[in-house]
């Protein structure tokens, strides 16, 4: 089995240089996507088809005291990946390193995968008719090199290593900072949460939907019937159109769940 | 930086003033997050909430033109609590040295004003002397006639309360700061264009100068005085005199009054007129000697009356005087202040040459928008120029660190690189001289310049004269101490000798061991001078050579050996010469009494050699000779230390009346500061045209606090008319917390903030910023107030 590995955004280190989203759009060959300048800081309200990686900025001004929170998000690359277990035609794959890769030439641009993201990370290329996020530089990690992002951090902000190596600073970051932040805590470590852990990992100073990340990721329910029963079932038993209005079905299903960029069903918020 | 960057994971507090460091410099947050992790502590104090306050422990807002006000209270609470390292005070500062008697400070003048020419006679700043002509010394820092009494009755203005009327920063905070960066150490402090780009940008610095030497936070791993410099090579082309009063190696540029060398000596120095031989030899090869004054005579000289900063270049063009200019890698179009000004001077030249990357705003003036190009009689001539990663030379980083870069990629099209360029004109215009008899056009026949013309011999060929050579041996010189002054060697640049040796081209060393785990890294490319990377090193051992602190030594004696040594190059004037020695003894070998200037001086040190010339000639403020307060030109309140002197006195403004307004509060109440971004590079030149930058930070805008924006009734997004009484731009909003309004001297005051890097080429085009801005200079450096100027926003 391959060595996992894990990417960590210490967040109390972030400056939002943005130098990473930079890297990403040169590594990835991606396009700018301009956007009119309403007087936000952030740049981009959310990912997009040629954005995989974006740096979230927050400000708070509460009682006389302000706050400012970068979070770089992207694609968490779940232990269970909701959007692998949506995708009909297995174009998201959990590899054995930890990365949920994607498989262009599979995709058919169905938007299951999008739709059933408990982070609302992938987005649909409608040119393309293809899904899109990142693949934590698949390319690169598999010839020894460090993601694009992780490369160009300036403020070791963005960490890349094995699951364990990664693990291990986590908490003792996590430990320095306890004493300024009483609410910091980890996520995606624990691999028990409801998406079985994330290979993209955080250090976050205060409660996850500060930054506006899900308290308790889930994959939807639905999507375990879909994957593990009805799916494999179909495919042994019934024809590809039987298999088809049998997923319509489910997916019809799987849409009303709540899901998506709002996040799981057990967000605090 | 007197240390470098990789130092400062070393401190145990970090003061980051005047400098955006995370968004302009924030490969420094690499090694400031190392030292957050050792426990260090990060005190941002800036006229907004930016990203680097957001790592900072504490973070204090402070009004833009202030930071000697606040550093001055500071420092008074050092001086009043007795806060300050006694010793290093002692023997390391000119604390105990007996000042002038007619040194004096009243009213918010220095003695020796002269109103009318606002300049001083610095006569009065210097120290008594004894009979030998060296300065008298006392024995206790209580003696009235000692410079530290001066020092101490100079800062007892500056309390607490006074500092807080003046800057808007809370009194407790100000406290907390002090306590904060005294009781840790070793302190380093971090600034960049927010306290230079000021009418008393100079004497800003003199105040971290003072502060630090007070701590005896010199000369040792973690302390320091950092300037954080461009990215694009800025220490690189300022060491090579892209300053308009220096000579590369910063010497003063001669001027009128100095016809020959040795009254050129008399102002500067024996010390540093061996390294302008060198210079001159390096310049006209076999044509110098010491006969001709080896070639002095052949340098134009300055009007030692006329100022040549680019505020005068732009000036003089408008009133016929400047006929031609050739512009290299900058775009004053979109960076000099009073844009206005600048283009009508553009439009009075006859030609105008821009060698640059991209046709900036600069090299397409004559389409600014509103402008009829077909009234414009101006020849422009555009030369494209290869990008740093199209040709190979070197980069000096902000820690004098000189490191060689490769070609990457062929440049694109036509484009040539600078070297190329230049020699292409030079040796033309050398052809079209031979036969003038003028004696201004001498120069022309006797320069040396004949290099390889492919760019990366060329580039090799410059650097090693750089270097210098033995001219006796023709090998090239291994280090200052190799150069002489008597012709026989030749350098380009002084303070590069040892760069490039017969071992081979030091600045492409890749050696990575760093066998003091400070950081030091001594054998990973070089850094100037002589590869010394902690200056004034000496001053981290005391008098006896001993390191002051022995958990954080770094240089010291060797009695056993019978040398300095440590984890660097000792910073001395001879290695083997012990501390009760002249090439020892000093902590600061560069001024003339050796030790460190609380209160700067006048002071020259006899040359035994040369007598009665003076060994040393350092420059003392035009100024001052300590940092006072003064208001930036264009000020929101009274100055409540001396109303009556409430700008620097040394400031002339406006030198031409009716272009340079100086705008009132009444009309403009609202102060703005402008500055750079993470993401776009000064004028935007190069970045403004990477679409991938250009999605990040889109076009111009203000910042402005939320008590505001509700007074204007704006939000996020809508469009503002800020206007200067220079200039009016429209302007979308960002509404903030992260700018809260101030009080100062009982009255409140708001500060609002621009980004400057936008005009009307290349693929990202807003409105310039500049357009608003002053160019009132700072008396020394003529350094803009881009910091601080007042603005009226309306609704647009």
């Amino acid at each position: 089995m391959a060595q996992e590995i894990a990417m960590l955004h210490d967040i109390s280190k972030c400056t939002a240089c943005r130098a990473c989203m930079v890297a990403c759009k040169q590594w990835k060959n991606l396009p700018a996507d301009p956007t009119p300048f309403e007087g936000e800081f952030q740049s981009h309200s959310d990912l997009s088809p040629t954005t995989y990686n974006l740096i979230k900025m927050k400000e708070t001004y509460e009682n006389g005291q302000f706050r400012w929170d970068f979070l770089k998000f992207q694609c968490m690359h779940c232990g269970d990946p909701a959007c692998a277990k949506a995708c009909p035609e297995d174009a998201l794959t959990k590899l054995d390193n930890g990365v949920v890769s994607f498989d262009y030439d599979k995709c058919v641009g169905c938007g299951y995968c999008a739709t059933n993201c408990p982070f609302g990370v992938p987005k649909i290329d409608k040119t393309t008719n293809k899904s899109t996020k990142c693949d934590l530089c698949e390319d690169r990690i598999a010839n020894g090199m460090v993601p694009s992002c992780a490369q160009t951090c300036t403020a070791d902000a963005i960490l890349y290593g094995t699951r364990e190596e990664m693990t291990a600073i986590a908490e003792k970051r996590l430990e320095a900072l306890k004493k300024d932040y009483p609410n910091a805590q980890l996520y995606g470590v624990d691999q028990s949460n409801g998406v079985g852990g994330t290979t993209m990992m955080y250090v976050l100073t205060d409660h996850p939907s500060t930054f506006g990340l899900p308290e308790s990721p889930k994959v939807p329910t639905s999507l375990a019937i879909w994957k593990d029963v009805v799916q494999p079932a179909g495919k042994m038993m019934l024809g590809a159109t039987t298999m088809a209005v049998v997923g319509s079905i489910i997916t019809h299903a799987m849409k009303k769940e709540k899901g998506g960029a709002e996040g799981g069903e057990d967000h605090e918020q | 930086m007197t240390n470098h960057w990789i130092d400062l994971k070393n401190a145990k507090v970090i003061l980051i003033e005047g400098s955006n460091a995370a968004e302009n410099h924030s490969m420094s947050m690499k090694w400031i997050m190392r030292a957050k992790e050792n426990g260090a502590k990060v005190i941002h104090v800036d006229p907004r909430y930016t990203r680097t306050s957001k790592i900072a422990d504490i973070y204090a807002q402070i009004r833009p033109g202030t930071d000697i006000a606040f550093l001055g209270a500071i420092i008074n609470y050092i001086l009043e609590n007795k806060l300050y390292n006694e010793e290093f005070v002692r023997t390391h500062t000119n604390a105990l040295y007996y000042t002038n008697e007619d040194f004096s400070f009243d009213n918010g003048v220095f003695s020796g004003y002269d109103e009318e020419e606002k300049k001083y006679a610095t006569d009065s700043w210097s120290y008594q002397l004894n009979e030998e002509g060296t300065p008298i010394i006392g024995t206790s820092l209580d003696d009235p006639q000692c410079g530290f009494t001066k020092l101490k009755k100079f800062y007892s203005r500056y309390t607490f309360q006074v500092a807080s009327d003046i800057t808007g920063i809370p009194v407790e905070t100000i406290k907390l700061i002090a306590d904060t960066y005294v009781n840790a150490g070793p302190g380093t402090i971090m600034y960049a264009l927010g306290m230079t780009q000021h009418t008393v940008g100079v004497q800003n610095i003199r105040s971290f100068g003072v502060l630090q030497l007070l701590l005896g936070n010199v000369g040792k791993p973690g302390t320091g005085i950092n300037a954080l410099r461009g990215e694009p090579n800025v220490q690189g082309s300022t060491d090579f005199a892209l300053l308009f009063n220096y000579a590369p190696g910063y010497f003063n540029w001669p001027n009128s009054n100095q016809p020959t060398l040795e009254d050129w000596t008399k102002k500067n120095g024996t010390f540093r007129r061996r390294f302008f031989v060198n210079l001159l030899k390096a310049w006209f090869g076999e044509n110098a000697t010491p006969d001709n004054d080896f070639g002095y005579g052949w340098l134009p000289k300055k009007d030692a009356n006329k100022n040549y900063s680019i505020y005068r270049i732009f000036e003089t063009a408008l009133d016929n005087t400047m006929k031609f200019m050739y512009i290299v890698g900058q775009n004053p179009m979109v960076t000099s202040p009073n844009l206005n000004l600048v283009h009508e001077g553009f439009c009075k030249l006859d030609m105008l040459v821009v060698n640059d990357l991209f046709m900036t705003e600069t090299a397409s003036f004559w389409e600014k928008p509103g402008v009829d190009p077909s009234e414009i009689k101006t020849e422009v001539i555009f030369l494209p120029a290869a990008s740093f990663l199209e040709k190979e030379g070197t980069l000096t980083n902000s820690g004098r660190l000189v490191q060689w870069r490769y070609t990457g990629i062929k440049p694109v099209g036509k484009a040539k690189s600078d070297l190329e360029i230049f020699d292409l004109i030079y040796t033309k215009m050398r052809d079209l001289y031979k036969n003038s008899t003028d004696p201004k056009d001498e120069i022309f026949k006797r320069m040396t310049w004949e290099y390889p013309k492919e760019n990366t011999s060329m580039a090799d060929a410059v650097l090693k004269e750089i270097n210098g050579y033995d001219l006796k041996t023709g090998k090239l010189a291994t280090g200052i101490s190799a150069l002489k002054d008597d012709g026989s060697t030749s350098s380009g640049n002084w303070l590069y000798a040892g760069v490039y040796t017969e071992e081979g081209n030091h600045s492409m060393r890749t050696g990575n061991s760093d066998p003091s785990g400070l950081g030091v890294f001594p054998e990973f490319k070089w850094c100037w001078p002589g590869n010394i990377k902690i200056i004034y090193n000496r001053a981290s051992a005391d008098i006896n050579g001993k390191p002051f602190d022995e958990k954080n030594k770094y240089i010291w004696w060797d009695a056993a050996e019978g040398r300095w040594t440590g984890y660097d190059i000792p910073d001395v004037g001879n290695i083997n010469d012990g501390p009760d020695q002249p090439g020892g003894r000093k902590p600061f070998r560069m001024t003339g009494e050796g030790v460190g200037r609380l209160i700067a001086n006048t002071y020259h040190d006899p040359d035994v050699t040369y007598e009665p010339l003076p060994r040393d000639v350092s420059s003392v403020p035009a100024d001052g000779p300590l940092p006072e307060f003064y208001e930036p030109v264009e000020s929101p309140t009274t100055n409540i230390l001396h109303p009556n002197v409430a700008i620097n006195p040394c400031l002339k403004y406006p030198r031409i009346e009716a272009k340079q307004p100086i705008g009132k509060k009444e009309d403009f109440p609202y102060v703005l500061c402008t500055s750079s971004i993470a993401e776009h590079w000064c004028a935007g030149s190069v970045t403004r045209n990477v679409p991938w930058l250009n999605e990040l930070v889109k076009e111009t805008y203000i910042e402005m606090p939320v008590k505001l924006a509700d007074k204007l009734s704006v939000k996020n997004g809508d469009r503002v008319a800020v206007s200067s009484a220079r200039g009016e731009i429209e302007v979308k909003v960002m509404v903030t917390h992260r700018i809260q309004p101030l009080q100062i001297n009982g009255e409140e005051v708001t500060v609002v903030w621009m980004p400057y890097n936008w005009g009307y080429k290349g693929l990202s085009t807003a409105a310039s910023t500049n357009l608003l801005t002053i160019d009132a200079g700072d008396p020394n450096t003529w350094i803009q107030e881009t910091k601080a100027c007042l603005v009226n926003i309306k609704k647009a």
